[in-house]
């Protein structure tokens, strides 16, 4: 299909159709779109195959008891899904690091970059759950319901974004 | 819902998810610096896109009063920091926790990083939830929790009419953005993936060969 082979699509018709997304989350699941819980789901799930005892912390258990947690691991499971399928279709998949790394942040090599990755993965999950959502959790759905919460998380995210990336060479 | 219901939906709204992410190039670690950096604007008009038909689609499900909202609360403390390192976390990962997924779908070998540290990150605070809840507490100063909050309390008007007068905005301010920087532009100018023939329309080579 020509849509599914397009290298690229407008930013307007890919908001369009993530923001009619909230449809089947609202009516099927009775939530809105989000991402980061998931990760929750997931590392909790993960460590009490070692140690069971850690879904005796209310914050986890809470995490994995309900389909609704399980619909968010799929639902971003989906989102690698369709980003393998699109580059496939499209022709369009990605080498093992972006090149703007190294005229951003200098990082040229591999490892260096999987460390700042793996830091900023561990900051962003951590702010995300800190606030009790992301960009989609409270950037999509949280603005689309005019909630105050999320307009603090995303002005202070953008702020403390922007600020950063000030630091850095343009990209 | 079963799990498995909610599961093949939540796949099956991914999978779209993802290729909007993609096509888009929203998830691209150089798209969204950019957007920080006030050089690419795709990602406020993909996210603000999103939001209009948000707002939108939920006027009229809570007009006809099929779906109630499901809004978070503003613990103040919470959604000032929480915001802060999320945004500290975007420009280090160069992905929100949504477009890391769709990074590892599309190639990007790093962001398996992004996902492992993110792992560490949701583990660290659910394992320390009281302490840095109780520290991003900031009641005695008057922000506190404010509840479920949204400007339906705060202003006249019911959330249907607030959401088609705040869309109706939106889509007037992307369409000056459009005139501004139109998205053809932007995507030309920045698209780091080449062209069939192995080179990016620009001269500047977008990337280094692929370091498999």
């Amino acid at each position: 299909m020509s849509i599914l082979s397009a290298r690229s699509w407008s930013p307007y018709a890919a908001g369009i159709l993530i923001g009619l997304l909230q449809i089947p989350a609202f009516l099927l699941i009775n939530t809105a779109l989000g991402a980061s819980s998931s990760f929750v789901t997931v590392v909790a799930s993960l460590t009490a195959v070692f140690d069971p005892a850690i879904l005796g912390i209310p914050y986890f258990k809470s995490h994995v008891a309900t389909a609704k947690d399980w619909w968010q691991v799929a639902l971003v499971a989906g989102v690698a899904l369709g980003a393998f399928l699109s580059v496939k279709m499209a022709g369009t998949a990605r080498p093992a690091m972006s090149e703007m790394w190294g005229r951003v942040m200098g990082i040229r090599s591999f490892p260096v970059r999987l460390l700042v990755a793996f830091a900023g993965g561990f900051v962003l999950l951590l702010g995300a759950r800190i606030a009790n959502g992301c960009t989609s959790g409270h950037g999509l759905s949280g603005l689309a319901q005019l909630a105050v919460s999320s307009m603090i998380a995303m002005a202070a995210m953008f702020a403390s974004g922007i600020a950063l990336s000030a630091v850095f060479k343009r990209v | 819902m079963s799990v498995f219901s909610a599961v093949i939906i939540g796949l099956a709204m991914g999978v779209l998810f993802g290729l909007a992410l993609e096509k888009a190039r929203v998830m691209e670690p150089g798209f969204i610096i950019g957007q920080f950096q006030f050089r690419n604007f795709t990602m406020i008009k993909v996210m603000l896109s999103a939001i209009a038909t948000g707002l939108v689609v939920l006027a009229a499900l809570n007009a006809l009063g099929i779906v109630s909202l499901s809004v978070k609360a503003a613990m103040v403390g919470n959604m000032v920091v929480g915001g802060l390192l999320l945004g500290v976390g975007i420009v280090l990962a160069g992905a929100c926790p949504g477009t890391a997924l769709a990074q590892i779908g599309a190639g990007y070998r790093d962001a398996w990083a992004i996902l492992a540290g993110g792992l560490a990150g949701a583990f660290t605070y659910g394992y320390f939830q009281k302490p840095i809840d109780t520290a991003l507490d900031w009641s005695s100063a008057g922000l506190g929790n404010w509840g479920k909050v949204t400007l339906v309390d705060l202003l006249p008007g019911g959330f249907p009419t607030l959401a088609l007068i705040f869309a109706a905005l939106i889509v007037a301010g992307l369409v000056a953005l459009e005139r501004w920087r139109p998205w053809r532009e932007e995507m030309e100018r920045n698209d780091p993936v080449a062209d069939a023939g192995g080179k990016a329309r620009t001269g500047r080579s977008a990337y280094a060969a692929p370091a498999e």
